[in-house]
C-alpha cells in the first residue's frame, strides 16, 4: 500500500468513526430515557400489573432475591419465593413465587401484589408450565379473581375441580408468599374462620379423601345445619361443616355409613353431637355410591368357591369403600375394595386370610393408557399382583408396590394395600381402628 | 455491470444471497413480528450503508475497503439497534443477539461490494432496497409458515382451531432450517427454470 493510500485510509476510518460516534451520541440523548423506561417496564411490568395504578419501584425495591438471599434481611423465606419487592410509596409488596405440581414441566411463575395491610391486590401467572389439559385458568376463568382482597387466611378460596393438583400448587405458592411476608413482620396474619380450620383437619382425619395431603373432593349443596359439604371423588365418603349451638364442627361420614364429629382442635366429639351425625348420615346415605356389588363379584372371581358373603361395617376413614367376609370351604377370608389415587382413581381389591396374610391382589385397571406408554407392556401384571401374596401388616413395607417408571400407580397400590391392612385390623377389633 | 445489477435483484440474486443470510433468516422467522422487525433492519442497514459507500467509493482505497465497509455497516446497524430498542423493545427481545449480529452478516457486506462498483447512484439505491425487500419477503414467508403451522398463532394472536394440529418442531431450530430449505429449493427451481428458458431463447 502506498503511503498516501495508508494515510488516506487512516484518515477515512477516523472520520467515519467520528461521524458515527457523533450520530450515536446524538441518538443516545434521545433514546436513552426511552430504553431505560422500556427496561424498567420489562423488569417490573408483571409486578406493576398486580399492584394498583400509580405504583412504582425505586432502586431499593428488591428486598429479597433468592439468587443472593444473604444480601437480604428477610428470613424464613421458602424456596418457592424467588423475589420480594417493596413498592416505593409504601403501598405494599410484590412477590415473585413459583409453584410446582406433579404435572409441571417447569415451575409456574406467579406475581402476587399484597397491600401493606396484608390484603391481596392481585395475582397473575406469568408463565404457566403445567399440563394444558389441567389448566385451571381455562376450567375456571374466575379462579384467580377469588384471591383478590383476601388476607393470608384465603377465606373462601378453594381449588379447581378437574385441576386439583395444579390449582392446589398455585394456592400453596400464594400461601407461601404470604407466609414469607408474615414471617418477616411485613404484613399482619389473617385470621382463619372455624370452617377453614376444620377443613384443614380433613386430610388428617379422612385420609381417603386426600392424596399426598391434597383434598380430592367436590363441593356439594348444603342443607339443614350444614354450612358446606364435600364429597370424596373416590366415593370414600362425605365431610360436612355443621353448626350446633355456637359450635362449628366437622362431621365425616365414611362409605360404610359411620359418622364422626370433630371440633376445631381436632378432638373427636361424636358422643356430644349425635343428632348432627344422624343428619349427616341421612344425607350421605342418600348420595353414597355403593361398591358392594362389584366388589363381591370381583371377590367371587378371585376366590373360586367363595360363598356366604357378609358385608363388614368399618369405621376407618380411608380409601376402602367395600369390605366383605366370605368363606371358601371351611376357611374364612376378608376382601377389601380400596379406591386410591393413581393417575386416575384405581379400584384395588385385596383378599386376606384369617391370619391377615394377603391371598390375592387385583386392580380393575392397573395402568391408565394416558399415563405410561411402555410400562403397560413391560410389566408382567400377573406376577406383579402375585408379589403381594403372603404379606402381612408386619411384613408389609410398601416396597412390593413399586414399579419403575410408574410412580403414581405405585403410590396408589401402596395406599390401597396399606388401607386394606388397616381395615382388616379394624375388622379384628370389631370394626374399629385401634 | 448495470445489466448485471438489474438482473441480480431477481430470483437469481435470491438464490445466490439466501445462503449468505440463512443464519439470521432462520433466527428471525419464528414469529411474523420478528421477521418484519429484522426485515426493516436489513432494509435500512443495506440502504444506508449502500448510499454512504456509493458516495465514498471514489476516495476509499481499494486495499482498505474491507475495514471501511464493515465500520460503516456496523455503525448503521448500531444506530438502528438503538432506535429499535427505544421504539420496538419487544421485537428486539425476540431477535436477541441476531439484530446486532446483522453488522457482521455477509448480506450487507455483499451488497456493499456490489454497489461500490456501481457508477449510477440510483441503481445502487435500487439494488440495496431490492436486496433488503427480498430478504424481508423471504423472512415473512418463512415466518408465516412457521408461526401459523408451528405455533398456531399469527402476529402473536392464537389461532384456536389450529392449536390441536400445530407442528411444534417448525417453531424450533430444526423447523427453521426445514422451512428455509424448502423456500430456498423453490427459489432455486424458479431460478434454474428461468435460466434454462433464457438460454433456450438466446
Amino acid at each position: 500500500m502506498k503511503r498516501t493510500d495508508l494515510i488516506k485510509s487512516i484518515a477515512l476510518l477516523l472520520v467515519i468513526v467520528a461521524v458515527f460516534s457523533a450520530a450515536m451520541f446524538g441518538l443516545n440523548i434521545h433514546t436513552a430515557p426511552l430504553i431505560e423506561a422500556n427496561n424498567a417496564s420489562a423488569k417490573f411490568g408483571p409486578l406493576l400489573a398486580v399492584l394498583p395504578e400509580g405504583a412504582s419501584f425505586d432502586a431499593d425495591a428488591l428486598i429479597y432475591d433468592a439468587v443472593a438471599p444473604e444480601g437480604s434481611s428477610l428470613t424464613d423465606v421458602p424456596p418457592s419465593v424467588t423475589a420480594v419487592y417493596r413498592e416505593a410509596s409504601g403501598l405494599g409488596y410484590a412477590v415473585r413465587v413459583t409453584a410446582t405440581s406433579q404435572y409441571s414441566s417447569a415451575p409456574m411463575e406467579i406475581s402476587l401484589g399484597v397491600s401493606a395491610e396484608g390484603k391481596i391486590f392481585n395475582v397473575q401467572i406469568d408463565s404457566y408450565n403445567d399440563s394444558e389439559a389441567f389448566d385451571f385458568r381455562a376450567k375456571d376463568p374466575e379462579y384467580l379473581s377469588t384471591y383478590v382482597d383476601k388476607d393470608s387466611a384465603l377465606t373462601d378460596v378453594g381449588t379447581v375441580a378437574g385441576s386439583t393438583y395444579s390449582s392446589t400448587a398455585f394456592k400453596t405458592a400464594v400461601e407461601e408468599a404470604m407466609n414469607a411476608l408474615i414471617a418477616n413482620s411485613l404484613i399482619a396474619e389473617g385470621v382463619k374462620s372455624d370452617d377453614q380450620l376444620l377443613m384443614e383437619l380433613l386430610p388428617t382425619i379422612f385420609t381417603g379423601m386426600s392424596n399426598n395431603g391434597m383434598m380430592q373432593t367436590e363441593e356439594i349443596e348444603a342443607s339443614g345445619n350444614m354450612l358446606s359439604g364435600v364429597k370424596a371423588l373416590n366415593d370414600s365418603g362425605f365431610a360436612y361443616i355443621m353448626t350446633e349451638g355456637d359450635a362449628t364442627l366437622l362431621v365425616a361420614v365414611n362409605a360404610f355409613g359411620t359418622g364422626k364429629v370433630f371440633d376445631v382442635e381436632g378432638n373427636d366429639v361424636t358422643d356430644a353431637h349425635a343428632s348432627l351425625v344422624e343428619e349427616a348420615k341421612a344425607h350421605a346415605d342418600a348420595n353414597q355410591t355403593s361398591y358392594e356389588e362389584p366388589a363381591v363379584a370381583r371377590f367371587e372371581k378371585l376366590m373360586e368357591g367363595a360363598a356366604n358373603m357378609q358385608p363388614l361395617p368399618l369405621d376407618t376413614f380411608s380409601s376402602v369403600v367395600a369390605a366383605n367376609s366370605f368363606q371358601v370351604g371351611e376357611d374364612t377370608y376378608y376382601g377389601f375394595c380400596a379406591r386410591s389415587y393413581g393417575y386416575d382413581i384405581m379400584d384395588v381389591y385385596v383378599v386376606l386370610d384369617a391370619s391377615g396374610a394377603i391371598v390375592k391382589t387385583d386392580a380393575k385397571k392397573l395402568f391408565f393408557d394416558e399415563e405410561y406408554f411402555n410400562v403397560d407392556d413391560d410389566v408382567d401384571q400377573p406376577a406383579y399382583k402375585d408379589s403381594f401374596t403372603g404379606l402381612t401388616q408386619d411384613t408389609w413395607t410398601g416396597d412390593n408396590a413399586l414399579i419403575a417408571g410408574a410412580t403414581m400407580t405405585s403410590n396408589a397400590m401402596q395406599q390401597a394395600v396399606t388401607d386394606a391392612f388397616e381395615a382388616f385390623q379394624a375388622v379384628q377389633n370389631g370394626g374399629t381402628v385401634e | 455491470m448495470k445489466n448485471a445489477t438489474k438482473s441480480s435483484i431477481s430470483h437469481k440474486e435470491a438464490a445466490y444471497l439466501l445462503p449468505l443470510g440463512a443464519g439470521f433468516v432462520m433466527a428471525s422467522s419464528a414469529d411474523l413480528r420478528a421477521a418484519l422487525g429484522m426485515g426493516a433492519a436489513v432494509i435500512l442497514a443495506t440502504f444506508l450503508s449502500a448510499v454512504v459507500i456509493s458516495a465514498l467509493r471514489k476516495i476509499i482505497p481499494s486495499r482498505a475497503h474491507l475495514p471501511i465497509y464493515i465500520l460503516i455497516i456496523t455503525g448503521f446497524v448500531s444506530l438502528i439497534d438503538m432506535m429499535m430498542q427505544a421504539y420496538f423493545p419487544n421485537v428486539v427481545n425476540m431477535l436477541g443477539v441476531h439484530l446486532a449480529a446483522l453488522a457482521v452478516s455477509a448480506v450487507p457486506y455483499r451488497n456493499a461490494e456490489d454497489v461500490a462498483g456501481e457508477n449510477v447512484e440510483t441503481t445502487t439505491i435500487k439494488t440495496a432496497l431490492e436486496t433488503g425487500f427480498l430478504f424481508t419477503l423471504i423472512m415473512v414467508l418463512c415466518a408465516l409458515i412457521r408461526e401459523v403451522l408451528g405455533n398456531a398463532s399469527i402476529w402473536g394472536v392464537s389461532i384456536e382451531f389450529l392449536k390441536d394440529y400445530r407442528v411444534s418442531a417448525l417453531s424450533g431450530v430444526f423447523g427453521g432450517y426445514l422451512v428455509l430449505a424448502i423456500v430456498f429449493a423453490v427459489i432455486r427451481t424458479i431460478h434454474d427454470k428461468t435460466t434454462t428458458k433464457k438460454e433456450g431463447t438466446d
